[in-house]
């Protein structure tokens, strides 16, 4: 009967080479999901790779610049750090929304994203707030935005033999805030019929200047929506622009038919959504100086 | 009269004496238990709802190192045995079937093999190493694919039991059962009407959704001496199921309850026990079976789906004059649904004088359904209570006064044929109407709904003893898990009678060996039943102290009175000086011996019980996301012996009803397959998705138990369904008919609206 | 003389009879009377639990009657495990 090896690397060359070595080896962080699924039976790989032993995988970093978040830093850390949550108050009550305060504990930021979930709560916030994801495999260093990292439900960019490091955040202009909405049955405990994040730039008169849209678990993968962005941009986020938005989300939309909700039903909801999240956004970048 | 008992330690509410074990995590549950030599087990169960069973091949799975045992339906006998239980009872050769198939697989999930081996990885490896062909039969997934023209046949053998509808071929059919309730003439009480509201309504199947998965350890001696350790509401009902079944004597088998987290009914079943014997026996060491939670919904027993059809006529000024009904309930791969309960509780909140109701028990490729608080209750008082709603929005009647004008009192005939003796149901609904939630302001979006409900409650066989230490303490043994907090309760009862600090009583739930035959836990019968074989117990120790008081003081024991924990001297016995408790116990050894009190009973079903639930729900128009903001829980317990634990079952039951209302079902796709057999997409409500659930206990006293107890475990699941309805309808201006309301459907109802 | 009601739907199975006053003194004398006169109540009465003056009993066979007493059949409660 086969046996599954535990491997604990210090260093990402270590774990690099562990699984370009082994193809059969997973790479896990907070095990949230891989632990529960291998519990199930649904996969038997022949090696965990453990990657909170490895310093620049864990940890938050804020400068001038922006904000670095090492890829296996779990979501509790990062929802009672104090300036992410002020500059990204979107991206951390999405954070703040996956599982429960326990899985808060273990799962982290990496771990959601490399899960390749439609669904996934943090990268639609990512998505908007221009993340850039730091990928190190046999070949070195490379960049990939947060929009093009998932690729399909379970898929990501990343080839064998690589893995995501950490994630680049630039640090958002003035009057720039962002908010993320998800619908499911529950309070907690559930996974999104449908997300939207937005992130807006308002000027001083109110009007908005720069805009993102992100919808999630309403297409194959976390989607970018550049049209609802456009409804936004220009506009006082009055209720025809965030109307327009809505029905630009639902536009994008390509969901599917399945026991967590009907393609109508997410259609329709990720409009209201987008636009609750919109408001939501405008009202905290305008209540900046 | 128990109205006017005078209570020192009933009603108190101390801490549970098996509280911190539970909360520190260091309680002893069904999969924690642990033997030297241990084998696991593991099932091989069925891909398909519905096929025919051509082959099993054992030999790969048997031959791998490590593996002890490989069994399959061969090894468990077929029979035709019933085992009586309680008012209904078990068919042996369908729960045997149910254990491993023998001819057929009749849902997903369906064990057909099971493997013992060294560990629970190589258990797994093993089951998945045997080989088992089949012919995949057209699966028969809803009531009314069953009932089809032509529709597939799961058992060849079934027939119409009961009363067979006329004109309607009894066999072959999926038609377990049908049964007939009448009254007067129910076309004439529709003509009589002024107004008459029709609906067909239907409920999901769900599950009870406890938090402990099924788990056991069996050892098979050689000499044919068996032990069982397993989590179950009845570990006398487990040795004589795994008895009959596998064609042993009861004397052979011991059955260790472990600590339950959970039952709600689906621990009555044995669905491992029998499986761990028959593989403990072939591999000569002893076996655990632990099931998983996809194992848990695929293959436990959840409750029914259902289908209500039902008319109510009313006169103009609210008096209900007709009713009719059509109940098709699941009852999953055996017969067995509770239909049957469905139609007797459907109307008898109400004084109705014309009515028909009819009630269908239905066989389909899904799991044999088990017990569930209430069982049949919540979906046909789901139908009742919402059309109930709806005459009094035709009429405009405040809800609750229509209910008060045509609740059933003492000495009205039920439905299901006897008169009731004293009930609650009027001062439950009078406490609704003095109650602030009913009057209190709603906010925007919300709406109220109320809704009241009814069960029987049990009696059955229980057996206790008591026995009074030297040091003047007590201990207290009775048969029965304790699901709801009954220790505790057995032991105020034992305080009451002895005097004795309930913290000074040890109340014990003691094997199969250690006391006598005790149904199980269940049917609201332990506070009720066992209860009241716990007070005569405690009253048989009683009378023998006295006695010993009485040698004490060389009087005769008609010259001894009790009070408090005292004997006390009577005309005849002079001056002499009262003697407690723990001066009569500190003689014990020198007037006579140990003091046992014992009791058994089995009382008449009785003492039932109605409730009643208002319910706020806030409706997100935009998404369909409904919330419940406010909910109040009222009931008629008749007296409660700790009264956190009453109200424990009362939030507890309204908790589920919600569920069931709001998200909770079983989703199939169109080959039968479960799509959600875990607590992700099966959506029971966590904590944060309910308010405080209020609680307004009404003691109206059972005249049938000496301190006046009513079952009070299954009346809180009753009202919700249509609480929730009710109030949706209010928020919404629309009527549903169809559980779960969740919000694809809610919306999609708004949008046609 | 004790009654026995035959109100839940077993008229059928009756010729249309809806009581009957039987002297017995035990439910199972009452039962035998019953089921001499009317055979087709056999396959029913499985599913039946018998009530006697509004207490219902799992088994009836002993419980005495008096003067006056009303028996009622009652569909047993399968509670989803029969």
């Amino acid at each position: 009967m086969q046996t599954t090896r535990y491997e604990a690397p210090a260093t990402v060359a270590d774990a690099v080479r562990l699984i370009q070595a082994d193809p059969d080896a997973r790479l896990f962080a907070g095990g949230t999901d891989l632990l529960v699924q291998y519990r199930m039976g649904v996969h038997r790989p022949s090696a965990f790779i453990d990657l909170k032993r490895i310093p620049e995988l864990v940890g938050i970093a804020v400068d001038a610049r922006g904000l670095r978040l090492g890829a296996a830093t779990a979501a509790a850390v990062i929802t009672e750090h104090r300036e992410v949550s002020r500059l990204w108050p979107g991206l951390v009550e999405a954070v703040h929304l996956v599982g429960s305060t326990q899985i808060q504990g273990r799962g982290t930021i990496g771990g959601n994203l490399c899960n390749g979930s439609p669904a996934a709560d943090t990268t639609a916030p990512l998505i908007v707030n221009r993340a850039r994801c730091v990928i190190v495999g046999p070949e070195g260093e490379r960049i990939v935005n947060a929009e093009d990292f998932v690729i399909a439900p379970g898929a990501t960019v990343l080839q064998r033999g690589e893995m995501l490091v950490a994630v680049l955040i630039p640090r958002p202009a003035g009057r720039t805030a962002d908010a993320y909405l998800r619908l499911i049955p529950r309070s907690e405990m559930d996974i999104a019929v449908a997300g939207a994040a937005v992130s807006v730039t308002l000027d001083a008169a109110g009007v908005c200047t720069a805009a993102r849209v992100a919808i999630a678990a309403v297409a194959p993968r976390p989607l970018l929506v550049p049209d609802a962005a456009q409804a936004l941009i220009g506009s006082t986020l009055d209720d025809e622009s965030l109307r327009r938005a809505a029905a630009a989300a639902s536009a994008a939309a390509t969901p599917i038919d399945d026991k967590r909700g009907t393609v109508a039903y997410r259609r329709q909801v990720v409009g209201v959504l987008t636009r609750r999240a919109a408001s939501m956004a405008g009202a905290r970048a305008g209540a900046q100086k | 009269m128990s109205g006017e008992q005078r209570f020192k330690y009933v009603g108190t509410r101390p801490i549970r004496h098996d509280g911190l074990d539970k909360v520190t995590g260091r309680a002893n549950y069904g999969a924690d238990f642990t033997l030297p030599g241990l084998l696991h087990g593991h099932i091989v169960r069925s891909p398909h709802a519905h096929a025919r069973i051509l082959a099993i091949d054992t030999s790969a799975a048997a031959g791998m190192p490590g593996v002890m045992a490989v069994i399959t339906g061969d090894d468990i006998p077929k029979t035709t045995a019933r085992l009586m239980m309680g008012e209904g009872g078990f068919d042996l050769g369908d729960m045997g079937d149910n254990l491993l198939a023998h001819d057929k697989v009749l849902y997903q999930g369906h064990a057909v093999a099971a493997v013992a081996a060294t560990s629970p990885e190589l258990a797994r490896a093993a089951a998945e190493a045997v080989a088992v062909h089949y012919e995949v039969l057209t699966p028969v997934m809803t009531i009314d694919q069953a009932l089809a023209a032509g529709a597939p046949i799961l058992h060849d053998g079934l027939t119409t039991k009961g009363q067979p509808a006329a004109g309607v071929p009894t066999s072959p059919t999926n038609v377990a059962m049908r049964m007939e309730l009448k009254r007067g003439d129910v076309d004439k009480g529709f003509a009589e009407s002024d107004i008459v509201v029709e609906r067909t309504f239907t409920t999901p199947m769900v599950h009870q959704g406890y938090i402990e998965p099924h788990a056991c350890v069996a050892r098979h001696g050689e000499d044919g001496q068996i032990v069982v350790w397993t989590s179950t509401q009845g570990h006398f009902n487990v040795r004589d199921c795994s008895a009959g079944i596998l064609g042993i004597d009861a004397a052979k088998i011991k059955v260790i309850p472990s600590e339950i987290g959970g039952g709600f009914g689906g621990k009555i079943p044995v669905y491992l026990e029998p499986v761990a014997i028959a593989l403990s026996r072939k591999a000569h060491r002893p076996v655990k079976l632990v099931m998983s939670r996809e194992d848990v919904f695929r293959a436990s027993g959840p409750t029914s789906g259902t289908k209500v059809r039902m008319k109510l006529g009313a006169k103009q000024d609210g008096t209900l004059v007709a009713a009719s009904a059509s109940l098709y309930y699941e009852a999953g791969a055996y017969k067995g649904s509770p239909a049957g309960a469905g139609a007797m509780c459907a109307i008898a909140a109400y004084r109705i004088p014309n009515f028909f109701i009819e009630a269908y028990d239905i066989v389909v490729n899904r799991p044999k359904v088990a017990a569930y608080r209430a069982p049949g209750s919540p979906s046909s008082t789901f139908a009742t209570e919402s059309l109930i709603d709806e005459i009094a929005r035709r009429l405009n009647m405040d809800a609750l006064d229509l209910r008060l004008k045509n609740a059933a009192t003492e000495g009205d005939q039920a439905p299901y044929g006897p008169k009731f003796g004293p009930i609650g149901l009027r001062e439950v609904l009078a406490a609704a109407k003095a109650h602030p939630h009913w009057t209190a302001p709603l906010g925007a979006n919300q709406g109220r709904g109320v809704a009241v409900g009814f069960w029987f409650n049990a009696g059955m066989n229980s057996s206790a003893t008591v026995s009074v230490n030297t040091d003047g303490s007590a201990t207290v043994v009775a048969g029965n898990p304790d699901i709801g907090g009954t220790r505790v309760a057995q032991a105020l009862m034992v305080s009451e009678e002895l005097g004795v600090p309930v913290e000074r009583v040890r109340p014990s739930v003691a094997d199969t060996d250690s006391i006598g035959f005790s149904d199980l836990t269940g049917g609201s019968r332990v506070c009720y039943a066992t209860g009241m074989a716990v007070i005569e117990a405690a009253r048989d120790a009683r009378e023998q102290l006295k006695a010993r008081a009485a040698k004490m003081w060389g009087t005769d024991a008609a010259h001894v009175g009790w009070d408090d924990g005292t004997a006390i001297p009577l005309n005849g016995a002079g001056d002499r000086t009262p003697l407690t408790v723990n001066e009569i116990a500190a003689k014990l050894a020198h007037t006579g011996g140990p003091v046992i009190g014992r009791a058994t009973v089995n009382p008449p079903m009785a003492g039932p019980g109605f409730g009643l639930n208002i319910c706020d729900l806030e409706v997100d128009k935009e998404t369909g996301v409904s919330r419940v903001v406010r909910y109040t829980c009222i009931q008629d317990v008749g007296k409660a012996i700790h009264p956190s634990y009453v109200e424990g079952q009362m939030q507890g039951g309204a908790s589920q009803g919600i569920g069931w209302a709001l998200n909770e079902e079983y989703i199939y796709d169109r080959e039968g397959h479960l799509e959600n057999p875990g607590f992700l997409d099966y959506r029971m409500p966590v904590a944060s998705d309910l308010p405080m659930i209020d609680t307004v206990l009404v003691e109206v006293p059972n005249p049938l138990h000496p301190y006046g107890v009513r079952g009070v475990g299954e009346v809180p699941i009753v009202p919700p369904l249509a609480a929730v309805a009710n109030a949706m309808r209010d928020a919404t201006g629309v009527r549903f008919t169809d559980l779960p309301l969740s919000p694809p459907r809610v919306l999609e109802a708004l949008a046609t609206d | 003389m004790a009654t026995i009601y035959f109100s839940s739907g077993l008229a059928p199975y009756t010729g249309g009879v809806e009581s009957l006053a039987v002297d017995a003194a035990r439910v199972g004398d009452l039962l035998r009377i019953v089921l001499e006169r009317f055979p087709a109540l056999r396959e029913p009465l499985e599913i039946m639990a018998i009530a006697v003056d509004g207490e219902i009993h799992q088994h009836a066979d002993y419980i005495p009657l008096t003067s006056g007493s009303e028996v009622h059949l009652v569909p047993r409660i399968a509670g989803g495990h029969r």
